[in-house]
């Protein structure tokens, strides 16, 4: 493993980062704001990915479900309860977080592709299930709206631009949150959990209940992620969480390298960046609407399978001497 | 009462169709350890292979003859050259376990793409081979047609075909020692590698078959057949991945459950029902109904 930074020094990297997103955030154009907000969303539920998957090693195909309770929690709780944006997403990550205690209590016996398959049917289900109940509104789905930046901050200051601070920074504190969580004994016990369960039981640790306390924790930021995805999009739906975001985020997961937690940005990065290449590809190539569909998808999957077979371990690991368990 | 017998026969048949895509994915499972997500990509390729043949030659069972093939072949043409090298490259490290799920995701992907570049994303249908409009039953038109007794014939001969395989040939011996101990195959003269492509190439013939069975009466598109992955994927682990079997009876009380819980309750149940049967299996056994007694090796 890397060396261990100390939780000061990753606090202040944390942010140094933040203020340099802020002053870079004064700099471009309303575009890249929203697609900088995108970027830290996708960051943070590859984080999910990354907690449960890379380190405690369940493999989860039913993020999509988990962010989509979360959007939906934080919706409730701003749309019909009326309360603060802010509360809203705390809620989108409890709510989601004890969604997943539930579910990871059901998944703790279930290993490899039992659990991708449980989690995989609870993807396809649990969207659906929106439509069953009128509060939730159906398919039109409800608003969720975060309101207009505070008038303190001036005329100019922009909705997209509150969009992005309140995404960045949510990411941050969260993303900082894990990272910490991770390098003190969680994290030792959350891989040793991954390399040899047998192993880590003989050792003492509590194997089910660790398991399911990752899965709670992950599904929690999964929840706040989805909270802030349909903030962006500005209103929740059964469609805004289908099955191929599972995908892609695990895609983007393996392309930042599911064992560690720097390069989530990167992964963020790709997955907001593949429609704009397909996009000027194809403006620049030419093709019918249907190739223009098409492209992103191709792009993502063929990227899946250069990262697999190139990188499996993540592109840290190309630079990094290969780990030292 | 009609609609109680309407509905048991059509349970009948769509858990038919589970059952052979259910069968697809035990077939690889028990072979290499990999769930093969790119089977819905790979299924529907030869079922637009079947469709071209279809508008070239307008025969229906010659198009169900060449899809069952060319199926069989893209299965071994995949995992010869694509999932073998992986294997070669990925050997330890956690990654193991979910390089083959991102790899055939991948695939599934790419699959997905090329034959939206070649065929186009327009919906096209396949015209079943007999009739599927309802039988009569005491002056009611039930839900049950002829196309669908063929369904349910086919999957039978399917079923019955590769159990004489597995149980009383020699090839159904090799596929079984390879898939149980590798290493002991391996010693006692098997090739093993070359026993895993040909359990690829079965699958694919099987998905091959459940395409051609199943797009009839829905529309052909490149995503046509994921939903059945996922209901087939559930079925498999219902029955525990490992045995044929298996794959057939938690197929088959899948297509029961749903049916049932869509015709008596609610048909906005379809998908909950399959979680909630999945979770309800698992809660009881952790590794589906009729899991291998002990572990083996991968």
């Amino acid at each position: 493993m890397s060396k261990q930074i100390s939780t000061k020094k990753r606090t202040l990297l944390f942010v140094a980062f933040g203020w340099m997103l802020l002053i870079l955030g004064d700099r471009v154009g309303d575009l890249e704001l929203y697609q900088g907000s995108f970027v830290a969303t996708y960051a943070l539920a590859i984080t999910s990915i990354i907690l449960l998957t890379g380190y405690s090693g369940q493999l989860s195909l039913g993020q999509s479900a988990l962010m989509a309770v979360g959007a939906y929690a934080g919706a409730l709780t701003i749309f019909n309860a009326g309360l603060h944006p802010i509360i809203g997403l705390l809620m989108a990550a409890l709510v989601a977080g004890i969604f997943g205690l539930i579910l990871g209590l059901i998944a703790a016996r279930l290993t490899g592709p039992y659990l991708a398959g449980t989690t995989l049917a609870l993807a396809i289900s649990l969207p659906t299930l929106a439509n069953q109940f009128p509060i939730l509104g159906a398919e039109e789905g409800i608003v969720f709206d975060v309101g207009l930046p505070p008038a303190r901050f001036g005329e100019d200051f922009s909705q997209y631009k509150w969009f992005f601070w309140i995404s960045c920074l949510a990411s941050l504190i969260m993303v900082w949150f894990i990272a910490n969580l991770l390098s003190t004994k969680y994290g030792r016990i959350f891989r040793a959990l991954r390399d040899n369960p047998i192993a880590a039981e003989l050792s003492g640790i509590n194997v089910g209940r660790l398991k399911v306390t990752a899965f709670a924790i992950s599904s929690g930021v999964a929840g706040l992620s989805g909270g802030l995805l349909v903030m962006l999009i500005s209103g929740v739906s059964p469609s805004a969480f289908p099955l191929s975001l599972s995908f892609a985020l695990l895609g983007g997961a393996v392309v930042t390298g599911l064992y560690n937690l720097k390069g989530v940005i990167l992964g963020g990065l790709v997955l907001v960046a593949i429609p704009e290449i397909a996009d000027s590809l194809v403006s620049r190539i030419g093709g019918s609407e249907g190739f223009i569909t098409i492209l992103p998808g191709f792009l993502v999957s063929a990227l899946l399978i250069l990262a697999v077979v190139f990188t499996p371990n993540g592109p840290g690991h190309l630079i990094k001497r290969h780990h030292k368990k | 009462m009609t609609q109680f017998i309407t509905t048991v026969l059509t349970s009948l048949s769509s858990g038919a169709i589970y059952a052979l895509m259910a069968l697809a994915l035990v077939l690889v499972w028990r072979s290499t350890r990999v769930i093969n997500f790119a089977q819905a990509g790979q299924a529907v390729l030869t079922t637009y292979i079947g469709y071209t043949v279809i508008q070239r030659t307008g025969s229906y069972w010659l198009a169900l003859v060449v899809a069952v093939i060319s199926g069989a072949i893209i299965g071994a043409v995949i995992d010869r050259f694509f999932m073998r090298p992986i294997f070669k490259r990925i050997k330890s490290g956690p990654i193991v376990m979910i390089a083959p799920v991102v790899a055939t995701l991948g695939l599934l992907g790419i699959i997905q793409a090329i034959i939206g570049f070649i065929w186009g994303l327009t919906n096209q249908s396949i015209e079943a081979p007999v009739s599927t409009g309802g039988y009569k039953v005491m002056g009611t038109v039930i839900a049950f047609s002829s196309y669908n007794l063929l369904v349910l014939v086919f999957v039978a001969i399917a079923m019955l075909l590769l159990t004489i395989l597995f149980q009383r040939t020699n090839i159904g011996l090799a596929l079984r020692a390879s898939a149980y101990s590798p290493e002991i195959a391996r010693l006692s003269g098997i090739k093993v590698d070359a026993v895993r492509t040909l359990g690829w190439a079965i699958a694919g013939a099987s998905g091959g078959l459940a395409g051609m069975l199943y797009i009839p009466g829905y529309f052909l598109y490149p995503n046509a057949m994921d939903l059945l992955l996922v209901f087939g994927f559930v079925a498999a682990v219902i029955g525990g991945l490992e045995s044929l079997f298996g794959a057939v009876a938690g197929a088959m009380l899948l297509g029961f459950a749903i049916n049932f819980s869509t015709t008596y309750i609610s048909p906005k149940l379809f998908f909950p029902t399959a979680f909630i049967v999945l979770v309800l299996v698992l809660l009881i056994k952790p590794s589906g109904l009729f899991a291998a007694k002990k572990s083996r090796g991968a």
